[in-house]
């Protein structure tokens, strides 16, 4: 039991709250936390937070923007209540990784959508097509877990706004439906493909939310961060506040280690951006590293898929772990377990720290040549885990809360960071 | 307007409501800046700047769409600060229709005041000027450390009423107390008589015993309210007017967000007709209600924003439309 401490849970992952409330054996704060029917988030915390030391969670995956606006009121509430200190626990942080541009250097989207495409035909080779204006939204597969949406969300094509062009519907993995969102750019692009057309010797840029989001954080009135695995360690420096930047990799290796034959296994990194992570957990353990080279901007337009991809290291006839820090389309992971097929690799299994699955990605990943595809609960994956049966789950929930039972009793959390 | 020299105006829009955008843009004489804002597949939005903003005079207009609040806001925020970082000279948030603004108190214990979370946002963000519409309460422009112009629709409305209303026996009526002054103020620029309507509201969204104080009888009334947003309290107030004996009963507000079956409820209702301004975008409610009309805004919001940018004075915009035709 650990006293004057309050555990307040969003609406994004109440089922890691809950072990992680078993763990700290302290009840959850009752809370509401719905939306007025204009679509506004509404939150009341019902019990007293003045004095305590108060913990929020909140995860990145599903509907972002709600999660964390509806984030950014509970800090502010907690804080306008007299909370002695709000820390925010992100499990998976929102706008931790920001796309590049999605288009190539004359303005095109680099993958355009494929008309109606049908659910058979994923394969380890498609490509999820790059987001652009008259695109549908995707829904990812938590929105049916999410708060209810308002009527008007969900009446089809016809509640689009007047005047606005509509992209042809989605319909996701889940059999929710979904209205197609309107991504209509300005007007005055006139532009072939639909896509933004920059100003003549402008070149257009995307803007990164990152330090956007740990001011506004910031701003609400949260003291102290506490999040898992994040994508740039540098993200730590857009805080004035603390932050404490957890790692899963005890959990990984625990799992290869339980891999049989692991020492004679080889650990992939699928882009360069994470050797550093791979190299790390294959020092720890003794093992071989390979490296997948991708370039993501094609060099070629007809040749632009796979054309850049290679591998650097051998993998002939072994089981290959794939480690990364985000699922997210899924397209990065299975095209790696693609490649490393033909270059003869045994197994292939990926070790993810955050699985967030979006778009078609669980259709992708069952259709892959992955053996095994084993992910944290940083994000809810108890629907992805019906519908992928790669799908392996690791429990966080026990890192967090003893990150909680240490800050709260101001103890070192360095020991959380060592990697054994 | 002439391009390439800094400190013009530079127009954005946000996603929400695109149609009011181009209206400002068309009263001002220039193209809507070249951005684009997607959301990935993974639900995070992301905003593409595709021309030079830098030491430029910006405007962003983003509205409220009716059950996309968050995302619109995020947009918003995401594009202030792109701006921010992209050397704007100044960056001013257009908001017609101010979010979260019906939570601005700390009614009971622990009630978030989302309002002034919003405004420290927006600040954060880099916004170094509001300008937005007929606030909930106009305290909310206390939130903020940076100017806030609060517009007012009511010079449309009062024209809207003078064009379309006859005067003689007319009866301005407020369907709650918080709104009377609001109501007062159309009745006395209108020379009309005034009633009142005492509401008692157990929880949000819902409505309790009402109450009319003054007369009604054989008067067309018309119902005056800053937002109708699932119109149960319009559609009350107009059966107790009804059975007062009201001989016809209108209503108007500046922002129709109309969420959940508020389209059905005023057809089911005795109201002939609601007015509404455009700050909020209506979609297809127009279609779906044949008693809904719209009271364009976007010459007030335009004319605020040269104002503005020229460094005159907006105050005339609070008394007066501004003709755009001459």
């Amino acid at each position: 039991m650990v006293r004057n401490i309050v555990v307040l849970s969003g609406n994004s992952h109440p089922s890691l709250v809950e072990s992680i409330c078993n763990i700290l054996s302290v009840p959850p704060c009752n809370r509401i936390l719905t939306k007025f029917s204009g679509g506004e988030s509404r939150c009341e915390i019902q019990d007293s937070v003045r004095g305590k030391d108060v913990y929020i969670v909140q995860s990145g995956g599903g509907a972002v923007n709600d999660h964390f606006i509806e984030l950014c009121i509970m800090i502010s509430a907690c804080k306008m209540g007299s909370a002695k200190r709000v820390t925010a626990v992100l499990p998976l942080f929102p706008y931790s990784r920001q796309p590049d541009a999605p288009y190539n250097k004359s303005g095109a989207p680099l993958s355009k959508p494929k008309e109606h495409k049908s659910k058979e035909k994923y394969t380890f080779e498609s490509v999820p097509a790059t987001p652009g204006p008259g695109m549908p939204k995707s829904v990812g597969l938590s929105a049916g877990s999410d708060l209810v949406r308002e009527p008007f969300f969900e009446k089809g094509p016809t509640s689009a706004p007047a005047g606005h062009s509509k992209a042809g519907s989605v319909s996701s993995q889940t059999g929710s439906t979904t209205v197609d969102r309107d991504y209509r750019s300005s007007m005055s692009m006139g532009s072939d493909f639909g896509g933004l057309q920059a100003k003549k010797g402008y070149k257009q840029w995307v803007a990164q939310a990152g330090n956007l989001i740990a001011d506004l954080l910031t701003c609400a009135g949260a003291d102290h961060v506490v999040t898992l695995e994040l994508h740039d360690p540098q993200y730590q420096g857009f805080f004035d506040s603390p932050v404490d930047n957890l790692y899963a990799r005890p959990l990984l290796k625990r799992y290869i280690q339980q891999i049989p034959g692991y020492k004679e296994a080889v650990i992939v990194s699928p882009d360069a951006g994470g050797t550093k992570r791979a190299s790390g957990i294959a020092d720890d353990l003794g093992m071989d590293i390979a490296l997948i080279h991708k370039e993501r901007r094609p060099t070629k337009i007809t040749d632009r898929q796979n054309a850049t991809m290679m591998l650097v290291g051998d993998v002939f006839g072994r089981v290959c772990i794939l480690v990364d820090d985000l699922l997210d389309t899924g397209n990065t992971i299975t095209r790696a377990a693609k490649l490393l097929q033909r270059e003869g690799a045994q197994e292939v299994y990926a070790l993810v720290t955050h699985g967030v699955f979006s778009g078609d990605a669980i259709a992708r990943v069952n259709a892959s040549t992955l053996y095994k595809v084993i992910v944290t609960n940083s994000v809810p994956q108890d629907l992805h885990q019906e519908m992928c049966p790669k799908l392996e789950v690791l429990d966080v929930s026990s890192i967090f809360s003893e990150a909680i039972r240490r800050i709260h009793h101001g103890e070192s959390l360095s020991v959380l960071f060592q990697h054994d | 307007m002439s391009s390439g020299m800094a400190n013009e105006i530079k127009l954005l829009s946000g996603s929400s409501h695109t149609e009011l955008s181009n209206k400002v843009a068309n009263r001002l004489g220039i193209d809507i800046a070249r951005t684009t804002s997607l959301n990935y597949s993974n639900q995070e939005t992301s905003v593409t700047i595709g021309e030079s903003v830098r030491d430029e005079d910006v405007y962003i207009i983003q509205s409220t769409a009716p059950g996309d609040v968050n995302d619109g806001l995020m947009e918003l925020l995401i594009m202030i600060h792109a701006c921010k970082t992209a050397s704007a000279r100044r960056i001013t948030a257009v908001i017609p229709c101010y979010p979260y603004a019906r939570q601005d108190k700390k009614d009971k214990s622990r009630a978030p005041i989302s309002a002034r979370l919003i405004a420290n946002m927006l600040q954060t963000a880099g916004a170094n000027h509001i300008i937005t519409m007929d606030l909930h309460a106009s305290q909310i422009q206390g939130f903020f450390n940076v100017p806030c112009d609060n517009l007012y629709a009511e010079p449309s409305v009062l024209r809207w009423i003078k064009e379309n209303m006859n005067m003689a026996d007319t009866v301005i009526v407020s369907p709650d107390a918080g709104g009377a002054k609001r109501a007062t103020s159309i009745a006395d620029r209108l020379n009309a008589s005034f009633a009142l309507i005492h509401k008692e509201r157990p929880r949000p969204n819902v409505v309790g015993r009402m109450v009319l104080i003054g007369e009604v009888r054989d008067k067309v009334a018309i119902l005056v309210d800053d937002m109708s947003d699932t119109c149960g309290t319009l559609a009350k107030a107009a059966a107790l007017l009804r059975e007062n004996k009201a001989r016809e009963i209108i209503a108007i507000a500046t922002h129709g967000i109309l969420s959940g079956n508020a389209i059905e409820t005023v057809n089911n209702s005795c109201l002939s007709k609601l007015v509404v301004t455009n700050t909020v975008p209506l979609g297809d409610k127009l279609e779906r209600c044949p008693k809904l009309q719209v009271i364009d805004v976007s010459g007030t919001l335009a004319e605020a924003i040269r104002r503005t940018h020229n460094g005159e004075s907006v105050s005339y915009l609070f008394t007066h439309v501004p003709d755009w035709d001459q």
